[in-house]
């Protein structure tokens, strides 16, 4: 009995339970539904084992948007549970359970999923390549962040959530403090989906250096493959030392090591140094690509040419070295003396530098610009004053001596959270506005869009402003309650009432998925934005070669070159075309991480290392594996084309 | 016999000896920390620099580029991130 | 692709143009592994002086296996280069050779480490001990897994230049694995010097 003992959820609730039902329940529609469709084959034939960077994008986007959800559920139930004082709608427990998987939620498995989503379907099409460099690997890093996603998520039901913040600070995350296995599954599930994060950044580094269409030098690159060119190094070079935190965390819960404990030398200060070390540069992972969003968009939607592009350029490499520079930050209150603060004071100030220039790029590319106000310029135009509001307030923090009045408050959730919703959110909402025609041949409903903006961003600012001045008059974040002499009350019940608004934008959102894919029309040809980059020289939908003729590049516009001032993008005709097979093998591999971090979640060791061995199995098969590919030929190449009206420049 | 063994892979061996010897010399000989400590570092160092250009011929394709940037970034951001850990964690922790 | 853009004019493992893909692909790896070999040194320079109980390094530290296995990587190390050399000459002999004998280093190499490593949990620093024992342990015991790794890769590599000659694929993994190889050369040269020589100085 005491093996399945350690299944059980510590601190069950009838909504658990209901989850739990909920859960099962839907497994089993979702396979009676594909059995009784006979749906099986093609999901394996055509998504589980594709390596096409189209599709694997778009599985990324359906994850990403389901974890926002998951996400979202999670921020309501805060919300809500401190929006009167005295509340007891969720225990401490629970509610520390929530802000835990709030958090990693988010960041990890939405906003990355999200901006790694709209790389991959975009960034090969913008340079006019086939593929990304490696597609194999890419499946590998999908699977391997979906798995993780699974893992994490499954703590709610086998178990129980990790609940020391999604920092899990140490002490507070050591096995002393947290005994249940929820802090395991942070640990095995963040380290499973990193390396997939590990394996898209060198992906994508090789592919935006190696397989550019010709004449695109790398000064002539959209700003969105420039913004994902500077992620994906940042990615390479950060996320090491979170597999190194966490391999160390992992060790100290499971094997009684000493890195963090208040023991025997270890250092609990150590793990938030580590951690920021990683998390700071996380935070650029998540924003630089949304700036490359916002340029494509601000530039679209003003007729205009991007302004200042050299230095857009030159502030996106100078943040990415500054981002390793500023993680102190994070704990000015924790220790170090002045001297070490003031000189992280310094550069994390200096990093407003580079953001601030940007903004004025942005704001003097529209300037005499002929402005559409499509939904995803809508956004684009809200991001920026709440951007900044929330961008000030975060050179408020950073004055080392100033913090020591803010850490630790609703202020800094404030600022944290104006910087990355209207910064990342936003910039995601825009991007896949944007991008939908391409991925799925029709336009989301400009209406229900704008109507979904209006109550995303004034739910924005409802839900946050207000923790400003909770957060100045002393309440301290992850509190699960207080009581009403404080006066915080009437605040939270502000931001409640804007938690609501967000929600009801996210579902306006989903509605106009529904009515879109049910009632908008196909017929809207290759460019309904009469957009400027590579992406759009190519058809609705996009064929699994992406460009029968690879295009020639001129300039950073080269598609509106092509429209305007008469550049022939495409020359010469067809020729055979090589594309990498499909293989289960990424999958597969993946399952068995699956099982590896589960297994070491709840040590079992024979499991852990039966699973390893399948790991190690799969990466054999593909080293001794021949696998040359395919290659489409020049008359499958014309039916296609002409399926799809014939390359736009012939 | 003796194409199998290049001048400059040898001279490269010898080097890396010569170049660990000399750090040897930190444990043999009686000498301060921070003479000891400044002749690892050049060593180490050199070391590296040797097997990056000798041994891993870093710079002989069209990517050197690319690759040195790879490379001496990720020197940077480790040797920033070694020294900013020990300014917070140890020498200007209070 | 693979076959068909072959460029004569360079190294078999330069030839194709996912070769060359496949080697920049690796040197941003081996980018990413300085990151996390730096981090583990930012946290034993941290942890360095954290003994608690347990001994210090000065107390365990032997200088004999510790030169021996500097020794036998430097000269790995060396012997896997004249390895990629012979193979440039087509020599694929002489390559598989040098291969062994790299491999036949590394496996002494392991040997001294394993009983390095039982040496410690002898004189009572387990990896439980304290923090400083707990940080030398996980930095040792990194490479060593890796230089284990490698010995798998290497040996699975030999087997397919055996089985299908030299060829612009098997040539280009070779040239990888010996990437991966100096690698682990210049990572042990940093513990050698950073955790015994100034351990034992």
């Amino acid at each position: 009995m005491d093996f399945f003992e350690r299944f059980m959820i510590p601190h069950p609730s009838p909504a658990i339970y209901a989850a739990m039902v909920a859960i099962v329940l839907t497994s089993i529609a979702i396979v009676v539904g594909l059995t009784y469709f006979k749906k099986w084959g093609y999901l394996w034939r055509e998504w589980i084992t594709t390596v096409d960077h189209k599709k694997i994008g778009i599985m990324y986007l359906i994850s990403a948007l389901l974890m926002l959800f998951r996400g979202g559920v999670d921020a309501l139930m805060m919300r809500a549970q401190t929006a009167v004082p005295e509340n007891a709608l969720l225990d401490a427990q629970h509610y520390n359970e929530i802000f835990t998987t709030h958090g990693i939620v988010m960041i990890i498995f939405m906003a990355m999923a999200f901006i790694i989503a709209l790389m991959n379907f975009v960034i090969p099409l913008q340079i006019g390549a086939r593929d990304v460099a490696f597609p194999r690997l890419n499946a590998v890093s999908f699977w391997l962040y979906f798995m993780g996603a699974m893992l994490f998520n499954l703590s709610f039901v086998i178990g129980g959530s990790p609940s020391s913040g999604w920092t899990s600070y140490f002490p507070l995350a050591g096995d002393e403090l947290s005994p249940s296995v929820g802090t395991n599954y942070y640990m095995l599930a963040l380290q499973i989906s990193g390396l997939g994060t590990l394996i898209t950044g060198i992906n994508f580094i090789v592919t935006i250096l190696k397989m550019r269409a010709p004449g695109m030098t790398l000064m002539k690159m959209p700003m969105f493959t420039w913004s994902g060119l500077i992620t994906n190094v940042i990615i390479v070079f950060a996320f090491p030392v979170l597999t190194v935190a966490l391999a160390m965390g992992t060790m100290d819960r499971l094997f009684a090591t000493n890195f963090f404990t208040t023991t025997d030398g270890g250092m609990d200060m150590l793990w938030a140094n580590l951690f920021w070390v990683w998390g700071h540069p996380e935070v650029y992972i998540l924003i630089l690509p949304a700036f490359g969003i916002y340029s494509e968009v601000i530039s679209t939607f003003s007729r205009r040419n991007l302004y200042g592009y050299n230095s857009m350029v030159a502030s996106m490499v100078i943040i990415s070295l500054l981002s390793f520079v500023v993680w102190v930050h994070h704990f000015f209150t924790m220790g170090q003396g002045a001297m070490v603060n003031s000189i992280f004071s310094i550069t994390t100030m200096a990093i407003a530098i580079p953001t601030g220039i940007k903004i004025f790029n942005w704001l003097l590319t529209m300037w005499k610009g002929k402005i559409q106000f499509t939904v995803p310029m809508l956004y684009s135009l809200g991001f920026i004053p709440i951007f900044t509001i929330g961008g000030v307030t975060g050179v408020m923090l950073g004055m080392s001596a100033a913090d020591y009045q803010y850490h630790n408050t609703m202020f800094l959730v404030a600022h944290f959270h104006l910087v990355i919703i209207p910064g990342v959110v936003f910039a995601m909402i825009a991007g896949l506005t944007y991008w939908w025609p391409k991925m799925f041949g029709f336009m989301l409903n400009e209406r229900i869009g704008r109507w979904a903006f209006g109550f995303i961003a004034g739910g924005t600012c409802l839900a946050f402003f207000p923790m400003f001045i909770s957060g100045l008059d002393g309440q301290a974040r992850r509190m699960y309650t207080y009581s009403e002499s404080t006066g915080f009350g009437f605040w939270n019940m502000l931001s409640f009432i804007g938690a609501l608004g967000l929600a009801v934008g996210f579902i306006l959102i989903v509605y106009n998925i529904y009515y879109s894919t049910r009632y908008a029309s196909r017929d809207i040809g290759d460019d309904p934005w009469n957009a400027r980059s590579l992406e759009w020289a190519t058809h609705n939908p996009v064929p699994e070669y992406n460009f029968a003729i690879t295009p020639q590049v001129n300039s950073s516009q080269a598609f509106w070159d092509s429209k305007k001032n008469g550049h022939t993008l495409f020359k010469g005709g067809y020729k055979e075309i090589h594309m990498p097979n499909n293989s289960g093998v990424p999958f597969v591999m993946s399952v068995f991480f699956f099982i590896f971090g589960f297994a070491f979640v709840f040590s079992m060791w024979i499991t852990a290392v039966v699973s390893l061995i399948g790991i190690f199995a799969c990466m054999l098969h593909r080293s001794f594996e021949k696998d040359h590919g395919h290659h489409i030929s020049v008359a499958e190449i014309e039916r296609t084309e002409s399926e799809l009206r014939g390359a736009r420049n012939e | 016999m003796k194409e199998l063994f290049p001048i400059k892979h040898v001279m490269g061996f010898v080097f890396s000896l010569i170049l660990t010897s000399v750090a040897l010399l930190v444990y043999i000989l009686d000498m301060s920390f921070a003479l000891g400590l400044t002749i690892l570092l050049i060593t180490a160092f050199a070391q590296a620099a040797l097997q990056l250009v000798v041994f891993m011929h870093a710079g002989e394709s069209e990517d050197k580029g690319a690759i040195y940037t790879s490379v001496y970034y990720g020197i940077i951001i480790a040797v920033l991130t070694v020294f900013g850990t020990l300014l917070a964690m140890i020498w200007g922790y209070v | 692709m693979l076959e068909m853009n072959k460029d004569n004019t360079q190294p078999l493992e330069y030839s194709t143009e996912q070769g060359r893909m496949n080697i920049l692909g690796f040197w941003i790896f081996i980018g990413a592994e300085i990151m996390l070999f730096g981090t583990l040194f930012a946290s034993y320079f941290t942890l360095e002086g954290r003994t608690g109980a347990g001994p210090t390094g000065a107390e365990i530290f032997e200088i004999s296996p510790v030169l021996a296995e500097t020794l036998l990587l430097l000269t790995s190390s060396f012997t896997i280069g004249l390895g990629v050399h012979a193979m440039r000459l087509g020599r694929q002999k002489a390559m598989m050779t040098f291969f062994i004998i790299t491999l036949v280093l590394g496996a002494a190499f392991l040997s001294f480490e394993v009983y390095e490593f039982i040496h410690y949990v002898h004189e009572g620093a387990g990896i439980q001990t304290s923090a400083f024992t707990s940080i030398l342990l996980t930095t040792l015991g990194t490479h060593g897994a890796h230089v284990t790794f490698g010995l798998f890769w290497g040996i699975m590599i030999m087997i397919q230049v055996i089985k299908r000659g030299l060829t612009p694929e098997t040539a280009n993994k070779s040239f990888i694995f010996s990437l991966y190889w100096h690698f682990l050369d210049v990572v042990w040269i940093f513990i050698f010097s950073f955790v015994y020589l100034k351990g034992m100085m």
